[in-house]
């Protein structure tokens, strides 16, 4: 299509503004210019943060010596002519700016060439005027270079951070469009550091491994599923890959890398209860979903998209993590080789479903853990983990309900609270209430306590209710505090380890464990029980080799 | 020491001594049992230093002396030796032991260095038919708290008034209260808080109804000896003060209904059933009967996802209609340990307490506590 400059009544409803906000802006126009001129390859280089020095570089189709020059003018599009070409957008780029508002702030030459040309076209550009055109020699494609980024507005410059922050911030811009496109090779190189490189096989999980490593790359789950007219494709790291941080999330939708709270809400339901608090998965979701279905012109950068309709995405992408989770695999116990054939030992145990296997109980350990034989060989099943899952379904199944189960104190049981302790009890007596406590105050920071849920066996009240509050009042998301006291009330209520139970304890956990919705880990995400298979077994007493 | 005694007596002595043996111990000796000649007899002494437990067999001393010796090996080789004549001999501080054609020698450390088994008999004293308190114990013990936090509620108040010994324990849900009749009445009122652990510990030591057992505190208050033919345990006293439980006992109810408790006992297992994948809860329902026919009580339990059941059981029921929920696991504790045919429940509302008693004694009442649910 010919690059043309868009009318006024298209340009009036594109969501415009500043687009270059510091150089992962510049980074980001560029590649998604080169990834919408169907490159397969695209290299990066940067310098000092990417202040000084930006070149991204593609094998994409080129631009003509005529288009070039149309190209850095202000909404000069290849990509849309008229407004009905806004309600469904394929391509990254639509609103023609990127060019001519780097240039604005930067030095910029370009030197592309597309099929038709013999030679390639050069341009250099200060502030945003062409001060020099040349034919130079290159192969089809387009290397942009920006050198001294808002050199002419030193305000902005004092906004940039430090340089290593910069490129960290380019860094992990690349690392999503090598994980939105792992079709294309992507090599980015800082300060002469070669910092990424993508293969560009067409394969998620080789570009995970280049990101990410090859580790995780190894345990992640496939994900994929349709959901009416959407398909959801990608992948997600089993309950034991964890992360101090969400930024391991990555949606992609119709191949842009956004941020989207649906799709974050979705993961964080998905795992709800599988990891332990404060940690977050590895995830990489592709949205497809017709380009009606979503809105990509509300942000000026791009980076949000609106859907049409939030829930439908969110209950497709539920149910396909879902899914994937339910076939997450056991830990597996690993003996002595810890390095041999580590691998073998995950894809060796049948993941079906997230259902167990039926499990014959066969003794106590350290009156800790149970063993148990089942299906493929041993079950070790720790039994507070086992027990704090059970119960955590009982209470999030009460509280589905409206109706916890309350066991009356016969006597009321008098707490003292800490400062800090009375002021979450006032804030959060209803929310104690919901649970089933019934706490009353009785002078100066001493309660009384009535009643208690009845899942807590009686045993260290006061301790429960006391922790209760210090989890409750550390928690600063509102939205997670009530998850926070369900699992604080599990774990209070659970059987400890060091107590003996006899077979028919043992026997009633195991099968309580197999009705709930995640019987594989607790609802901090540790896993309720490890599993050493037969082969295993056997390969370990040298049986087979 | 030189001794020999019947490999039948020194193993059922161990036996006894056994529970007493530390497990867990920072004090290793304690895992030892501690072997000594007492006059004519061989005492045989454990202590976790929870409690103590002591035990006298019949003996032919030859030499006087004492070692202690590991508990767990030391009564493996005694409980398989033939019935026979055992010859104990210590040398230094190995202890020589022959049987017929069996031997072993066994290192020992001295006996100087086992924990002293307190001496308890400068205090108060009195006695009570070991059936007596047996069946105290038995219907008390067990409703004490089993943790750490409350020490008291792990303890079984213990009082002795006049001719009578009452025993009372509760954990926070229930309470227990069991009124017994002592051998002589005590001149002052006396009263102590024993760990319900050494009562259970007491509660399998006695195998003789029609014993009389010897109770005594020392002058401290910080110790009691329980004094059995040929067995003496002496026990820690938890020190505080037992809340006062008396009122929390219900004097008045709007229902009373009188079950038989064999079937009380079949509805709440089964109800334990369905009850115990969720928090336990068993409903129970009192209906009066019309003029001639008679009550019923159903008790149901229901669990989500897997199902529910009733079952109905005959009442005498005087008062009203009622309803009310317990943890089914405290009514079949209860249940269990009424050795009458019959009891009656009380209720007033679905929140406040419910009472149990046997049917045909007043020495045992029952506090449960209910759980709220919605109906
Ligand atoms: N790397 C590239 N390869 C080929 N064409 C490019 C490249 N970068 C920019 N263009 C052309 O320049 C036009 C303007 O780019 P830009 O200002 O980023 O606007 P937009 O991407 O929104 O169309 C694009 O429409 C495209 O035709
Ligand atoms: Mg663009
Ligand atoms: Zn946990």
């Amino acid at each position: 299509m010919p690059i043309k400059v868009l009318p006024p009544e298209v340009t009036s409803k594109i969501a415009a503004g500043e687009v270059i906000e510091r150089p992962s802006s510049v980074a980001k126009e560029l590649i998604e210019n080169s990834l919408d001129a169907g490159a397969r390859e695209i290299v990066i280089e940067a310098h000092n943060g990417g202040v000084s020095y930006l070149r991204v570089a593609d094998n994409g189709c080129g631009l003509s010596a005529a288009d070039v020059e149309v190209a850095v003018r202000r909404h000069a599009t290849s990509k849309i002519t008229k407004l009905d070409d806004l309600e469904h957008i394929s391509t990254l780029g639509f609103r023609g700016e990127a060019l001519p508002s780097i240039s604005a702030v930067a030095e910029v030459e370009i030197l592309t060439r597309d099929m038709g040309s013999s030679a390639a076209t050069y341009l250099h550009l200060e502030n945003g005027k062409i001060v020099s055109r040349e034919k130079k020699s290159r192969p089809q494609g387009t290397s942009i270079t920006v050198r001294h980024l808002f050199r002419s507005l030193p305000a902005r410059l004092k906004f940039l951070k430090s340089s290593n922050t910069e490129s960290s911030h380019i860094a992990s811009l690349v690392s999503q469009y090598a994980l939105a496109f792992p079709e294309v090779k992507f090599q980015l190189t800082i300060d002469g550091r070669n910092s990424l490189q993508t293969p560009g096989d067409g394969d998620l999980r080789t570009a995970v491994s280049a990101v990410y490593g090859l580790e995780t790359a190894q345990k992640m789950l496939e994900v994929q599923g349709t959901d009416g007219f959407m398909y959801i494709q990608g992948l997600a790291s089993p309950p034991s890959v964890q992360r101090s941080s969400r930024s391991y999330l990555s949606f992609f939708v119709n191949r842009r890398y956004v941020r989207n709270s649906i799709l974050a809400k979705a993961v964080e339901t998905a795992f709800e209860g599988l990891l332990m608090t404060g940690r977050h998965p590895v995830v990489i979701l592709n949205v497809a979903i017709p380009p009606e279905e979503v809105d990509v012109n509300v942000h000026p950068s791009k980076l949000e998209v609106k859907f049409r309709n939030n829930s439908s995405v969110f209950t497709a992408a539920l149910k396909v993590l879902r899914n994937t989770l339910a076939k997450s695999p056991l830990p597996g116990v690993r003996l002595e080789s810890e390095n041999a054939d580590a691998q073998s030992l995950w894809e060796r145990f049948p993941h079906a479903s997230v259902a167990l296997p039926s499990l014959q109980t066969l003794g106590q350990l350290s009156a800790s853990y149970i063993l148990a034989e089942g299906e493929g060989g041993l079950y070790l099943i720790d039994q507070h983990a086992a027990h704090e899952r059970i119960l955590f379904d009982q209470i999030m199944a009460q509280r589905a309900r409206k109706q916890p189960d309350i066991q009356g104190m016969l006597e009321p049981l008098s707490i003292e609270l800490s400062p800090s302790q009375e002021e979450v009890m006032k804030h959060y007596q209803g929310l104690l209430a919901e649970f089933g406590f019934t706490i009353e105050p009785f002078g100066s920071r001493t309660y009384l306590v009535r009643a208690v849920p009845a899942m807590l066996d009686g045993s260290n009240l006061v301790e429960t209710v006391k922790e209760l509050l210090d989890e409750i009042g550390a928690e600063q998301d509102a939205g997670q505090r009530e998850l926070k006291a369900a699992q604080s009330l599990a774990c209070h209520g659970a059987i400890r380890a060091g107590q003996q139970l006899n077979s028919q304890e043992m026997q009633n956990l195991i099968k309580q464990l197999e009705h709930t919705s995640q019987p594989r880990t607790c609802p901090h995400g540790r896993p309720t029980m490890i599993h050493l298979s037969s082969q295993q077994l056997k390969k370990e007493f040298g049986r087979t080799g | 020491m030189k001794l020999s005694c019947l490999q039948e007596n020194l193993n059922k002595g161990l036996g006894i001594i056994g529970r007493a043996v530390a497990t867990r111990t920072t004090l290793p000796i304690t895992q030892n049992v501690l072997i000594s000649t007492d006059q004519s007899q061989l005492k045989l002494a454990a202590t976790n230093l929870e409690i103590a437990i002591s035990s006298w067999i019949g003996a032919k001393i030859e030499n006087e002396g004492s070692i202690t010796v590991p508990a767990r090996i030391f009564t493996e080789f005694i409980s398989s030796l033939p019935n026979d004549v055992i010859s104990l001999n210590l040398k230094h501080h190995t202890l020589e032991i022959k049987c017929g054609r069996y031997e072993a020698r066994i290192n020992g450390l001295d006996a100087a260095d086992f924990p002293p088994i307190p001496q308890v008999g400068d205090g108060f004293m009195t006695k009570i038919l070991e059936e007596e308190l047996k069946q105290a114990i038995s219907q008390v013990a067990f409703a004490a708290a089993t943790e750490e936090s409350r020490p008291v509620l792990t303890g079984v108040q213990t009082e002795f008034e006049g001719s009578k010994l009452t025993l009372a324990a509760a954990d926070g849900f229930r309470l227990a209260v069991h009124r017994s009749n002592l051998i002589e009445p005590v001149k002052d009122k006396v009263s102590m808080i024993i760990p319900a652990k050494a009562y259970h510990e007491l509660h399998r030591l006695m195998s003789e109804p029609d014993q009389e057992i010897e109770i005594t505190q020392n002058a401290q208050k910080s110790q009691v000896l329980f004094k059995l033919k040929n067995i003496e345990m002496v026990s820690q006293i938890i020190q505080g003060t037992f809340p006062n439980y008396s009122q929390l006992i219900p004097q008045t109810y709007g229902t009373k209904a009188r079950i038989d408790v064999a079937e009380f006992q079949r509805a709440i297992k089964m109800a334990s059933i369905f009850a115990r994948d969720g928090s336990g809860i068993a409903r129970v329902i009192v209906t009066p009967g019309a003029t001639v026919e008679a009550g019923k009580i159903t008790i149901s339990a229901r669990a989500d996802e897997i199902g529910d059941n009733v079952g109905e059981i005959d009442a005498l029921v005087d008062g009203e209609a009622a309803k009310i929920a317990f943890n089914a696991r405290y009514l079949s504790d209860v249940l269990s340990v009424i050795k009458q045919a019959q009891v009656s429940l009380e209720v007033t509302t679905p929140s406040n307490p419910g009472v149990i008693r046997p049917v045909g004694v007043d020495n045992y009442d029952h506090v449960v506590m209910p759980m709220f649910v919605q109906w």
